[in-house]
């Protein structure tokens, strides 16, 4: 934490005053240990980290703090709203759709199709959740001109519309899922055995592409070409970053730039390019479009690189694959990317490949001692940053709602940042 | 003789780097003029590039060749920015007359080089070109002669994959650059199986071509000849993406099938499963779709859209209901019908009505596509599945008796159930015993189900070309020819051998 003196007396004295919801007892101990932070165990530190930006938001008195930009603009939502609990009625009725929609004739591809649909196996939902917020940050509002009746079947129209994207992304998310763990040969996924694992790998590949021909004919469905284009790229695209992981050459293994590009891919390509789905659904212009676009990408960027930090830091219950998967896998991450530009010698360690646990031993050791966690977090909050600029730098709104939304947004992009498993 | 035919066909003296002729037999002439590409901008305004049907006489000022023009339909086409592709087709009439002429020595054209074709006049009777209708009364009578002349010659049969070739070349070179990816071994599985050597029988797409050439609607007169052409250029671009759609979504089911039969051949080369592993199979499948799906949604055209997603689904559904079949569903002739629908003629079916659709027609012409390419396909399955009893493995590529010894019960031993109920006692016995395989097809041998399942097919067969001959009536010689062409595929369905 970077504070100015000044401001950090104010903070001590607010204590008393209780002026938020977020108690600052906690920045006590630390205060009074007055030691950098770098060097306090990293319980207190995830602790300070959870409180850090929430914190920053509700004070006036801190004028580095580059989320100020967020206070001034949305003056009138001073307590966060969770972004999840906003969405929460749209998500489950877009779940009953999604398993009715995957129903088939044949019994043994409904289960397979459905496997990752029911209850208590749907994940995080969080692609789903983003792009339900962007759809309502983006509404625009009815001209008063037309009369109510068809101003609110229209938008309720367009709702559907946008619902209907959020399903299909998450159908085209499941199917990469399912034939991803047919080729990873991986046994758990979201907490309970993978489809593999229990039905076999040709029924995986079969539901994999049942779920891909389903998500097909809801998008034609949609009746707008560009979105199917969108929508088809962004699978290409998770195929190509699949690919680009499976059969990097050693000297592809070791760029940043093949990382990010590979990130992209496969993480965030699916999110940013629903998102200018959902901005062209709902009207808005091409420039529009692309902020929302942007909003995605470096969301989903940052998402992949606390991903990769937490492979390191999480821990088995709280991720629901085993930790230390990627580099298990042979699948060099940002860390360890970041760690091998100050120990030149960790490149031996890789080349040596990970079936030897000793050998990952000996990563982990340097990664230990470099900054290579810290720099992927930085990195990542740099492009938490971009995402909430781009939502910045939507049109006005007088709306409310919208603005409640736009705020859920960023409260989304910092979650994303500050998230533990 | 190529000489002065460049000189015909180059009126601005445009400077040629070189110029080739081609004669096959049974095709019109071709001639080839390469141009430097600057000339190619500087001709483009007067060429459609892709291809069009000019008439000479609208075309170029050659004064002297104005009466012997009425001979010549010329098709223009600029090949990959470099190549005018130049090609002449000549009436029957108009051929003998321009050897009659040669003696004359009309204009400063010589013909020496038609003689040696002319001698084979015969089979130039076989491509009947397009009659102007603008040209002189004597063309009118021209064209009566000319039926007299086509009636005979459409006595021979055309060969149906002939009459698209050269579009088929056009459409699998677009295909390789379609699935062209920035990860060499994802570009290189993607590819697999549109190498040359590797494309198959490229069955469907020749259907699709046929299908839309069948289809195609005469221009009003009123329209521009310009603005008619290159209409008439772009519906056929937009049809021949629906090939290449088509081939894209099928390759991309083999891949995945190969995947999950564990095969070890196709097409007469290794699987991609074999050779390169199953993950980047699946992967390439997916990739493919994946570009599918894109081009699709390039043709603006919602419908289309539609019905080939729809495709999509159907394919999945038919490999599931094949994989998950119970012991009944297993027995039942409705099962495997409508499971060789889903697997096999929804593809062709839906894709001949999207040709329909994006040709302009009515959604009853386009019902008549679909009709066609539902019987065609499901005959084309039966008749696959008695090769798998009879072929030889050097003719199907693949190795007989695959089905069965996979298990799965094909047309002609479900008709020899029906006469043997023994026969169901086997079949739940399983096939990866081979003695099983041998009890099986000696109840195949003793009963008629193979002689069941050719009659079926023929049925089919034939409600195809019933299908083909509901479509409305047209005068045009290109539609009719590929009628014919497409009723004649249905026959090469039924008595292939491989």
């Amino acid at each position: 934490m970077q504070m100015l003196r000044w401001g950090f007396r104010s903070l001590c004295r607010s204590r008393t005053v209780g002026s938020d919801a977020y108690s600052l007892k906690i920045f006590l101990p630390v205060a009074s240990l007055g030691a950098p932070l770098s060097q306090i165990p990293a319980e207190v530190l995830s602790k300070v980290r959870n409180y850090r930006e929430y914190h920053f938001q509700s004070s006036h008195g801190l004028h580095d703090i580059r989320y100020q930009i967020d206070q001034d603009k949305i003056p009138a939502a001073k307590e966060p709203v969770d972004p999840f609990a906003l969405v929460s009625d749209e998500l489950s009725i877009i779940a009953n759709r999604l398993q009715s929609m995957v129903v088939s004739k044949v019994p043994k591809l409904a289960s397979a199709a459905e496997y990752f649909f029911k209850v208590g196996a749907e994940g995080k939902k969080f692609r789903p959740t983003v792009l339900l917020l962007m759809a309502s940050a983006l509404s625009m509002p009815t001209p008063t001109s037309i009369a109510v009746e068809v101003a609110s079947s229209f938008q309720k129209n367009m709702r559907t519309r946008q619902q209907r994207v959020a399903e299909i992304t998450e159908m085209i998310h499941v199917a990469s899922l399912l034939h991803d763990d047919v080729l990873d040969g991986a046994d758990t996924r979201r907490g309970i055995g993978s489809l593999n694992f229990v039905m076999g790998n040709k029924l995986a590949v079969l539901a994999g592409d049942f779920l891909l021909s389903r998500a097909c004919v809801a998008l034609a469905s949609l009746k707008n070409t560009e979105v199917v284009s969108l929508l088809a790229t962004a699978v290409g695209h998770l195929v190509t970053g699949e690919t680009m992981q499976m059969t990097t050459n050693a000297e592809q293994c070791h760029s940043m730039e093949y990382y990010l590009s590979k990130s992209y891919y496969k993480t965030a390509s699916l999110i940013s390019n629903s998102c200018k789905a959902i901005a062209l659904l709902a009207g808005q212009t091409t420039e529009v479009a692309l902020h929302a676009y942007s909003y995605g990408r470096h969301l989903g960027l940052a998402f992949q690189l606390i991903d990769d930090v937490l492979d390191f830091v999480g821990t088995t219950a709280s991720l629901g694959k085993g930790s230390l998967s990627d580099i298990r896998h042979g699948i060099i991450t940002a860390p360890i990317l970041f760690a091998k530009e100050e120990f030149p010698e960790l490149q031996a360690v890789i080349d040596k490949g990970f079936d030897n646990p000793a050998n990952i031993e000996a990563a982990l050791d340097y990664l230990g001692k470099s900054q290579g966690i810290e720099r992927t977090r930085a990195l990542a909050i740099e492009h938490a940053n971009q995402a909430i600029a781009a939502i910045n730098a939507l049109p006005e709104s007088d709306s409310e709602d919208v603005l409640i939304f736009r705020r859920a947004l960023v409260d989304l992009s910092h979650m994303v940042i500050t998230r533990s498993k | 003789m190529a000489h002065d035919l460049l000189r015909f066909l180059n009126p601005h003296r445009s400077p040629v780097t070189a110029a080739r002729c081609t004669i096959k037999d049974g095709r019109a002439p071709s001639f080839y003029l390469y141009y430097s590409r600057e000339e190619i901008f500087l001709l483009s305004e007067r060429v459609i590039s892709g291809g069009g049907r000019i008439l000479l006489p609208s075309l170029l000022p050659c004064c002297v060749f104005v009466q012997s023009c009425a001979f010549f339909s010329v098709d223009y086409s600029i090949v990959s920015g470099r190549r005018l592709e130049v090609r002449m087709q000549m009436f029957r009439w108009g051929f003998r007359s321009l050897c009659r002429s040669r003696t004359a020595g009309s204009g400063v054209y010589s013909f020496n080089g038609f003689l040696p074709v002319a001698s084979r006049g015969a089979h130039l009777g076989r491509k009947p070109a397009e009659v102007p209708s603008k040209s002189s009364r004597g063309v009118h009578d021209i064209r009566y002669q000319i039926d007299q002349d086509r009636k005979s010659a459409a006595e021979e049969s055309v060969d149906p994959f002939a009459l698209v070739s050269d579009e088929l070349s056009i459409i699998g070179n677009r295909l390789r650059s379609m699935v062209v990816s920035e990860v060499p071994k994802l570009a290189s599985a993607a590819e697999y199986f549109f190498k040359i050597g590797a494309e198959g029988k490229r069955f469907r797409p020749t259907v699709l071509l046929l299908m839309a050439s069948a289809l195609s609607m005469p221009t009003p007169e009123s329209v521009a000849a310009e603005v008619a052409s290159s209409f008439e250029k772009n519906m056929r671009t937009r049809q021949q993406c629906i090939a290449e759609i088509t081939e894209m979504i099928h390759v991309a089911s083999l891949l995945h099938d190969d995947v999950l039969d564990d095969a070890d051949t196709r097409r007469g080369i290794g699987s991609l499963n074999f050779v390169m592993g199953n993950k980047l199979s699946v992967l390439a499948g997916d990739f493919l779709l994946s570009r599918a799906c894109v081009a699709l949604a390039s043709l603006k055209n919602t419908e289309v859209v539609s019905l080939l997603a729809t495709v999509v689904e159907h394919l999945v559904t038919g490999e599931t209901m094949q994989m998950s079949a119970n012991a009944e569903q297993r027995h039942s002739m409705e099962y495997y019908m409508l499971k060789t629908y889903y697997k096999t003629a929804s593809l062709i079916s839906n894709s001949c009505k999207a040709i329909a659709l994006l040709a302009g027609q009515t959604t009853e012409v386009a019902m008549h596509a679909y009709n066609y390419g539902r019987n065609l396909g499901l005959a084309f399955q039966l008749i696959d599945d008695v090769l798998d009893f009879t072929g030889t493995t050097t003719s199907l590529g693949k190795g007989s008796l695959s089905d069965i010894r996979h298990g799965i019960i094909t047309a002609p031993i479900l008709f020899a159930k029906e006469e043997f109920p023994e026969l169901q006692s086997i079949i739940d016995k399983g096939f990866s015993n081979p003695a099983n395989v041998e009890a099986a097809l000696d109840y195949l041998g003793k009963s008629k189900g193979i002689e069941r399942t050719r009659a079926l097919a023929v049925e089919h067969a034939n409600s195809a070309i019933e299908a083909i001959n509901a479509l409305p009536k047209s005068d045009d010689e290109a539609v009719i020819t590929s009628r014919r062409a497409l009723v004649d595929l249905t026959h090469k369905v039924i008595n292939r051998t491989k």
